[in-house]
């Protein structure tokens, strides 16, 4: 199959439809979408956009009605379906671990299904409890009923990395959490993901996490039609349309700036200055307009210079001149 | 002579009738689980089938085991034939009832999450369905065996097993020696089975239920 390489591979939906008999239109309407490989896209979009129903039709829990489907330039469709499965990394939101079995037991299912030996499988567990920081020992033989929420879904991604898929369906994995854990969560999984590089495609309702997740982010509206399709920073600094700048809400501009970080502004002078607030070199942008305004300055030390308020205008491709208006208009 | 004495001057016939008594319960039990559970297996996603084998279970169910027990007869005789298939008849509602019931019920994310994770239909089932209906499965098995204890002693009447020949027997000669003892005597021993079949269930209960469903957060 097309897991032979357990790095990304790329994803072409060509004018994917589904119709659901009886159904007066299209739940998803010729979509065409290229995932490049080894990139994280996040489908965004309102509920009943047919985000999911895209998303699942990739692994075939739903079948397309035309259009076809490519992993890695080989023909989804043509593949036993069972099989295929097993070779697509798959989290949802209400994770569905099985209760009746040990962690352990749920994170070796799919190794299971493709034959690996116990021994193998067991390493395995082990390596991705640790991969999601949850303490090997302390979890692999207790059953899903004794985690937390966030435990859960921490197994739920463990689970679904199990047999090191090239390629993985998350529909909303962090939704069912409050807020601190789904933050730490999406935090944990940025970095999980600059290592892994998986192709990954990524369901949200939510914004906020897709500028976070996403290297690129498509916006769907009804039918599964792409909105826009670009990287967070083009969508954010170039909305194509009212329907996206709706998504995006009012504060576009402090969403860039959180995408960007303090090392990759160029900062001027030495942080000599003594009385500046610090902020280290991987804050971004907001956090350290966050600290400018919070002390009053129009400027803040980092580690490698001083970071000027003109200089987080320039960044975001505003003038210094336009200053105030940037100012007033986002108060 | 006094009820002690009775049961110790019979107790050949009584614990034989006991025993019969508790082997065509258990045997029709046995039957109707195999049959019942798999008919709830072919008809929890099929709702024809599923409405279908309920009515039939439960109109099953509406006719007085008398009425029934006599109508089969002509087919399958006196004695073990008549009672064995009328009590495997009336097991069927609350088995296949409860198969349907914990199938349908279950979490639809464990569900989906295994179907897409590449389980076949049929693995899907024998490893985590039926496993995480399995208690549910039982508990109707268990109300179909103390229904049947009860209904196993109306057999008497076509010369079935058991202990409803000692009440028969007793209650048609009401007034005479020892006819009080005899009714006693199979009430009380229908009470004895009965507590002794649940137990039985209360263990294959605990020792089937998958650990991972009787841990506490």
């Amino acid at each position: 199959m097309f897991d032979r390489d357990t790095e990304g591979v790329r994803i072409e939906l060509r004018s994917l439809t589904k119709h659901y008999p009886g159904q007066p239109a299209p739940a998803v309407d010729n979509v065409t979408l290229d995932i490049p490989a080894g990139e994280l896209v996040v489908f965004v979009g309102p509920s009943g956009c047919g985000k999911t129903t895209t998303m699942k039709m990739i692994n075939r829990l739903v079948e397309p009605t035309s259009g076809e489907i490519l992993i890695g330039g080989q023909d989804v469709l043509s593949l036993d379906p069972d099989q295929l499965r097993r070779h697509i990394g798959y989290a949802i939101q209400q994770v569905g671990l099985f209760p009746h079995q040990t962690i352990a037991q749920n994170i070796g299912l799919v190794p299971n299904l493709l034959g690996w030996p116990a021994d193998r499988i067991s390493a395995r567990v082990d390596e991705l409890l640790s991969l999601v920081n949850l303490e090997p020992s302390a979890f692999r033989d207790r059953y899903p009923r004794q985690l937390s929420g966030g435990q859960q879904q921490r197994v739920g991604v463990a689970r679904a990395l199990a047999a090191d898929p090239p390629v993985m369906l998350m529909d909303e994995p962090f939704g069912a959490t409050d807020p601190i854990t789904r933050e730490h969560l999406q935090n944990e999984f940025v970095k999980l993901q600059k290592q892994l590089r998986k192709t990954i495609i990524f369901v949200t309702h939510d914004f906020e996490e897709a500028i976070k997740l996403g290297d690129r982010i498509a916006v769907l509206r009804e039918g599964s039609h792409i909105a826009q399709y670009d990287t967070p920073a083009a969508i954010l600094a170039d909305p194509a349309d009212e329907y996206v700048a709706s998504f995006i809400g009012q504060d576009a501009t402090l969403k860039r700036l959180a995408l960007m970080r303090v090392s990759e502004v160029s900062a001027t002078g030495s942080p000599a200055g003594s009385g500046l607030p610090q902020v280290s070199a991987d804050a971004s942008l907001r956090e350290a307009l966050d600290i400018m305004i919070a002390h009053g300055a129009d400027r803040c030390a980092t580690p490698s210079g001083v970071l000027t308020y003109a200089a987080l205008c320039e960044a975001v491709g505003t003038r210094a001149g336009e200053q105030e208006d940037v100012v007033s208009s986002e108060r | 002579m006094n009820f002690s004495e009775y049961v110790l001057s019979r107790w050949d016939t009584l614990s034989l009738a006991a025993t019969e008594h508790a082997v065509v319960v258990g045997i029709a039990i046995a039957i109707a689980t195999v049959f019942g559970v798999g008919i709830g297996l072919l008809a929890y996603d099929a709702p024809k089938v599923r409405s279908t084998s309920v009515a039939i279970s439960a109109g099953i169910l509406t006719v007085p085991s008398l009425a029934l027990l006599t109508l089969l007869i002509p087919i399958f005789g006196l004695g073990w034939g008549s009672t064995l298939v009328s009590l495997t008849a009336y097991a069927f509602l609350p088995i296949i009832r409860n198969t349907v019931t914990g199938l349908r019920g279950l979490d639809a994310a464990t569900v989906e999450a295994g179907r897409g994770m590449g389980l076949s239909r049929v693995r899907l089932l024998l490893r985590v369905q039926l496993p995480l209906a399995w208690p549910l499965i039982l508990t109707g098995v268990r109300i179909s065996a103390q229904m049947l204890i009860g209904i196993a002693a109306i057999a008497a009447v076509v010369d079935g097993p058991g202990l409803g020949t000692q009440i028969f027997e007793g209650l048609s000669r009401l007034g005479s020696v020892n006819s009080l003892n005899a009714t006693l005597a199979g009430t009380l021993g229908i009470v004895v089975i009965a507590i002794l079949f649940d137990l039985f269930f209360f263990a294959v209960r605990y020792i089937t239920t998958p650990r991972g469903l009787r841990v506490r957060p």
